[in-house]
């Protein structure tokens, strides 16, 4: 019962933040000094044109009214219609959203698989020269501008080596999968499309890189400093004591225990992803949610922006209740009350 | 503790194969490369095939495939491949249309208005298989007007239309009444534009919803009857169109299949035509033409623009509201230096409201750097000390490969030499325009290309105030101008209205409120395995002519 | 509390601290003596020497307008350092405030701030900051601010959790019940035994406010060309990447490098704050 609403304060919870959200991007979206309608329209259009597209579309009717309007479509699961296209928004989304998650999801592996080891391989070799070589990295990955090492990289990987592609998710002679879950690498498995998956991976290795940088250098740091405390602690000096190989204690005693901060910090990491997403779909030619934030944002296209803004606000509360209730599982003496 | 059990173990074994899975292979330095993958994709083959075209550019700015609604150029562009109108212009002969799905048509005087009619081509039918009649036409036309889009102005204020302007006089003959006020000959050259096609009536009402007009069908698919089918286009990926098969008129594709690849950095975009990887790099800057120089399997391309670089000068503000200030402004910029320097000498110093290329075009290009002339005319009005202003530019590229940024530095140092202080605003499009629309601006910096092919495309909006166009947004209301300029375009004796526009772009040249920068070249970057390339100033690319 | 006597020779025994503060210095003393270091007015075009390589004449060579490089880079400092301080102290303060308010009012005022605080925390950074950066107009100004906004709710939380958990403690409860105005025990108690934390998350975010603003400039919703600021010059510099390497490459080490400082203090800082952290470095 405790546990049935808890999660229902958390679901209103979730509900509040979309209702401030909301209410903050519409109103600052409409104390643009931009007309949309203008930006649609083009500099050869005439005024009588712009000022009767402001009328088909609404925009001549108070802000409050306009507000309430939206989140009445909002709650129906209805984003508007975008100004510049005047297509629903939710279509966009649903295009766009997917490339996204994807890359995400490709950052946060490139964050655990590279990240937590890194981290592991530091602590075991405390003030040797691996680990001077990930501090090293991790400060690197701290510091570097994610847009200028997407710039980097393609110039090397792509333009001088030749190793993988400049952007897009996949080959332009490569059909993509049939759409399932919209994640290309996902779709081709479950296609069972060897090319198509051969391409979305290797098209995704470089952006997935760029964006989980940052994510990659704070969990190695992150694992390393909880390793480094658990490896201190009694049960692992008796485990080691006893003979046990150091594999076995790292795996089986230290990481396991280290595990519960580290993933705090990667689901925080994940809910953040979002912000660098805008900035390596732009330097990758993503074609994601960050890319037609960028566009609808210079084309004062606000029914698209907040769209995002909406979806993307959703999507860290939802992601720390997700990440709070899997602590529960993993440590109980954590509970949900 | 006692940590779940079914979790943790996944998630420790998911750790120790990440330590040694190639999974992990990207660092910053270059581990182990998986070279194995790179040669066996197409993207190594030095050409795309034979039969295939890649055209990389930014193609964000579209907002649909609908003839009756695109009017950025990535919509423009495929429109006009896939749909047929009913006059064209071939080759670079701006001055006459020809025959397309119309093989002859007519211009009547009946009293106090013009009657059209143009006769359709016997057998043209669309991809659909459907004849192509007179009720097509109509239907297109009035759907122009109805939907009330971006082009829709083309149709209604050029032309002075309205949904009964059109009719079908039989099967094959199409008809349109014309107000007085309008010109025949520039709505014809209006007819050439992507607004212009020919819609299949059938395909699309069948494909209607709720009373959509069928923009939502059209909008990533095409019902006309050109050399090419819009295939499919994908948001921010990519544009394809593949060769119509039951195509009737007289162009003969001979590729097959053309990919426009969104492809937003320019540097990507040269770095995908020196791999091989694009056929056509659209967006590239000066020097990243120049730079092409000696790459084998390369060429570059610099076409004829229409687009006019401008400054404008809100002539309701103090002291621009001085006829001699603003001289003044225009003696003050070093051309030469923007032209020869910031753009690599690639575009061409014109002063006059009409680019080069157009009927009409005034070649006197009276104004230099002259620092002394501009400093008299500035103590002759009074305001020897100089002033300060704001100029708003686009936070985007100017035409022809510079920055908005660099060309407004360019100038804020010019003006600075005769005490003019500049405030540099560089603003979002959107911005600019409302801000702009609304009189709003002190100075600016824009681009402007004219719709069609006829000088009134420049003449009134530049010069007659009450078209609330260039004039009105910089708050130039002139008589003297609006007079010259509605002669002129109503004028119809070629010879008289070319003189008549000698008299408006020598007037607004010394009056008006405008810095005419340069005229633009569009560059191209393009393998040089491409045969037939060319861009048209109306901002329209054919690739019925292109081979390899 | 944290005895602070010896903590500045620990702080400065760790060599990483030493060199992030080295470098920061570097900067700042770029920043302060721009005018005197620059060789030229980083505003100056020459347009006949322009996209000059590295030479004795343009130490970094000289941009698309002739300007040079180096100049530009070191009147960049100012305005960098200028964005990572000016964003931290305003979201610091203005975090700390509503934090300390919250923690120390309790009931229905601290949950309402706190749901305030939970709606900024939950917007997308980035994507916020480029909605106020096109509603209030594309200036450095406009972009600090929209930094800012999304900056504060971490301080908001930090300093709450730390007054949750000072409020309790006796000297808090003695000032109490002596009847100290809340003000007093606000500013007197509260707020200078956050402050270590605090300290430590300004220092990571000083760089984390230069990135995000560079971020911003490069997808043109943040300073204007021609401010000298790096992540314009990054941004304007990207399309000569292949012809004229230069210019993207040194404004992304600069901004590189002094984030890279300021997060070598920041870890110093956070050791020295933490003793128990400490023999883990």
């Amino acid at each position: 019962m405790r546990f049935v609403s808890y999660i229902a304060r958390r679901i209103i919870g979730i509900f509040g933040v979309l209702l401030g959200v909301s209410l903050i991007t519409f109103f600052i979206s409409h104390a643009l000094p931009a007309d949309p309608a203008a930006a649609a329209l083009s500099s050869h259009a005439s005024n009588e044109q712009v000022a009767q597209y402001r009328r088909d579309l609404g925009l001549d009717r108070p802000v409050v009214e306009q507000y309430v309007t939206y989140l009445g479509g909002l709650l129906r699961g209805d984003f508007g219609r975008s100004i510049r296209t005047q297509r629903p928004v939710i279509d966009d989304l649903r295009a766009f959203l997917p490339a996204t998650v994807e890359l995400s999801l490709g950052a946060l592996l490139v964050a655990v698989f590279l990240g937590i080891p890194l981290g592991v391989l530091s602590s075991l070799s405390r003030n040797r020269l691996p680990d001077h070589f990930v501090r090293l990295f991790s400060l690197l990955g701290g510091s570097v501008p994610i847009f200028f090492l997407g710039l980097l990289l393609i110039s090397v990987f792509y333009n001088q080596l030749g190793w993988f592609p400049a952007g897009g998710r996949i080959d332009t002679f490569v059909t993509p999968p049939p759409h399932v879950t919209g994640l290309f690498v996902l779709d081709s498995i479950l296609a069972g499309d060897m090319d198509a998956l051969k391409s979305s991976l290797h098209h995704l290795i470089l952006p997935s890189f760029t964006l989980g940088y940052y994510s990659t250098a704070v969990t190695a740091r992150m694992t390393r400093s909880s390793m480094l405390e658990v490896l201190g602690q009694d049960y692992v000096r008796t485990a080691r004591a006893k003979g046990l190989p150091q594999r076995i204690v790292v795996a089986r005693h230290a990481l396991r225990n280290a595990l519960v901060p580290i993933i705090t910090v990667v689901g925080i990491l994940f809910g953040s992803l979002l912000s660098g997403a805008v900035l390596t779909e732009t330097v990758f030619s993503w074609p994601g949610l960050g890319g037609y934030a960028t566009t609808s944002a210079t084309g004062v296209d606000f029914p698209a922006v907040m769209g995002v803004t909406v979806i993307a606000a959703m999507l860290f509360p939802v992601l720390s209740m997700l990440v709070d209730l899997l602590y529960t599982r993993l440590d109980p003496r954590i509970t949900t009350s | 503790m006692k940590p779940n059990t079914f979790v943790l173990p996944s998630v420790v074994m998911a750790f120790l194969l990440g330590a040694c899975a190639p999974a992990a292979a990207p660092t910053a330095v270059p581990a182990v490369p998986p070279t194995a993958v790179a040669p066996a994709k197409p993207t190594a083959v030095p050409n795309t095939a034979a039969n295939t075209l890649v055209y990389a550019r930014a193609i964000d700015d579209a907002v649909t495939m609908d003839p009756a609604v695109a009017y950025e150029f990535s919509g423009v562009v495929p429109v006009s491949n896939a749909y047929e109108t009913l006059v064209r212009y071939e080759g670079t002969d701006y001055a006459n249309v020809k025959p397309s799905l119309a093989t002859k048509w007519e211009i009547k005087d009946n009293g106090d208005t013009w009657g059209l009619t143009f006769t359709l081509r016997d057998g043209a039918k669309f991809a659909s298989g459907n004849p192509v009649t007179a009720d097509d036409v109509v239907y297109s036309f009035q759907r122009v007007i109805k939907l009330k889009k971006s082009p829709a102005f083309l149709f209604t204020d050029i032309g002075g239309l309205k949904v009964e302007s059109f009719s079908a006089v039989n099967e094959k003959t199409f008809g349109i009444t014309m107000p007085k006020t309008a010109s025949a000959q520039a709505f014809l050259a209006v007819l050439t534009f992507a607004t212009g096609s020919v819609v299949d009536s059938k395909l699309v009402k069948a494909n209607e919803k709720d009373g959509d007009s069928g923009t939502a069908y059209l909008q990533d698919k095409s019902a006309g009857s050109g050399p090419y089918v819009i295939e499919s286009w994908t948001k921010n990926v990519d544009i394809r169109l593949k060769a119509n098969a039951a195509y009737t008129g007289n162009k003969k594709p001979s590729l097959n299949s053309i990919i426009i690849k969104h492809v937003p950095e320019n540097t990507n975009q040269l770095f995908m035509l020196e791999k091989g990887e694009a056929d056509i790099a659209g967006n590239l800057s000066s020097e990243q033409l120049d730079s092409l120089k000696g790459k084998p399997g390369t060429t570059q391309l610099r076409a004829d623009s229409w687009t006019l670089a401008y400054i404008g000068m809100n002539a309701t503000v103090k002291p621009l509201d001085n006829v001699k200030v603003r001289q003044a402004l225009r003696y003050a910029v070093d051309y030469d230096g923007i032209v020869n320097n910031l753009l690599n000498g690639k575009v061409s110093k014109v002063q006059g409201i009409i680019p080069k290329g157009l009927a009409g075009y005034n070649d006197n290009a009276p104004f230099k750097q002259d620092i002394e002339k501009a400093k008299g005319l500035l103590k002759e009005a009074g305001v020897e000390n100089g002033f300060s202003m704001d100029m708003s530019l686009p936070s985007s590229a100017a035409p022809g490969g510079a920055q908005w940024s660099d060309i407004g530095a360019k100038l804020q140092s010019d003006f600075k030499k005769i005490g003019v202080t500049i405030n540099l605003k560089p603003t979002l499009e959107a911005e600019l325009l409302t801000a702009y629309r609304a009189q709003k601006l002190q100075m600016m910096g824009e681009d402007w290309g004219p719709d069609f092919a006829d000088p009134d495309a420049n003449g009134t909006p530049f010069g007659n105030y009450s078209a609330k166009s260039l004039a009105w947004r910089n708050g130039w209301d002139d008589k003297e101008s609006e007079k010259l300029s509605k002669d002129a375009a109503l004028e119809t004796d070629p010879a008289k209205r070319v003189a008549k526009y000698k008299v408006l772009t020598e007037y607004v040249m010394n009056n008006g409120p405008f810095i005419i920068l340069y005229q633009p070249t569009e560059g191209f970057g393009l393998r040089d395995n491409l045969k037939g390339f060319a861009f048209n100033p109306l901002r329209v690319i054919d690739f019925s002519v292109m081979s390899k | 509390m944290v005895s602070r006597r010896n903590s500045t020779p620990y702080f400065l025994r760790n060599p990483l601290t030493v060199i992030g503060l080295a470098v920061l210095g570097a900067f700042a003393l770029c920043a302060l003596l721009a005018p005197v270091i620059a060789p030229y007015d980083p505003l100056a075009d020459e347009l006949s020497k322009r996209l000059r390589p590295p030479s004795p004449e343009f130490w970094l060579g000289s941009d698309s307008l002739g300007r040079d490089l180096f100049s530009r880079l070191v009147f960049g400092a100012r305005i960098s350092l200028f964005v990572g301080v000016f964003v931290v102290v305003t979201a610091g303060v203005f975090g700390s405030l509503i934090g300390v308010l919250a923690g120390y009012a309790g009931g229905l005022v601290e949950e309402a701030l706190m749901r305030v605080t939970d709606v900024f925390f939950a917007f997308p950074s980035l994507i916020l900051a480029m909605a106020i950066a096109a509603a209030l107009g594309r200036s450095l100004l406009n972009t600090m601010i929209a930094i800012a906004v999304v900056t504060w709710p971490v301080y908001a939380r930090l300093v709450r959790g730390q007054v949750l958990s000072l409020r309790e403690r006796e000297y808090v409860t003695a000032a109490r019940s002596l009847g100290a105005p809340t003000g007093r025990i606000i500013f007197k108690h509260l707020l200078p035994n956050s402050l270590g934390p605090i300290l430590v998350n300004a220092s990571l975010d000083m760089g984390g406010a230069i990135l995000a603003a560079a971020g911003l400039s490069f997808i043109g919703f943040g300073a204007a060309p021609p401010t000298p600021e790096w992540g314009v010059m990054v941004s304007e510099g990207r399309q000569f990447l292949v012809t004229h390497l230069w210019l993207p490459l040194y404004p992304g080490i600069a901004i590189l490098l002094v984030v890279a400082a300021f997060n070598l203090i920041g870890d110093g800082l956070r050791d020295t704050l933490d003793p128990q952290l400490r023999g883990r470095r």
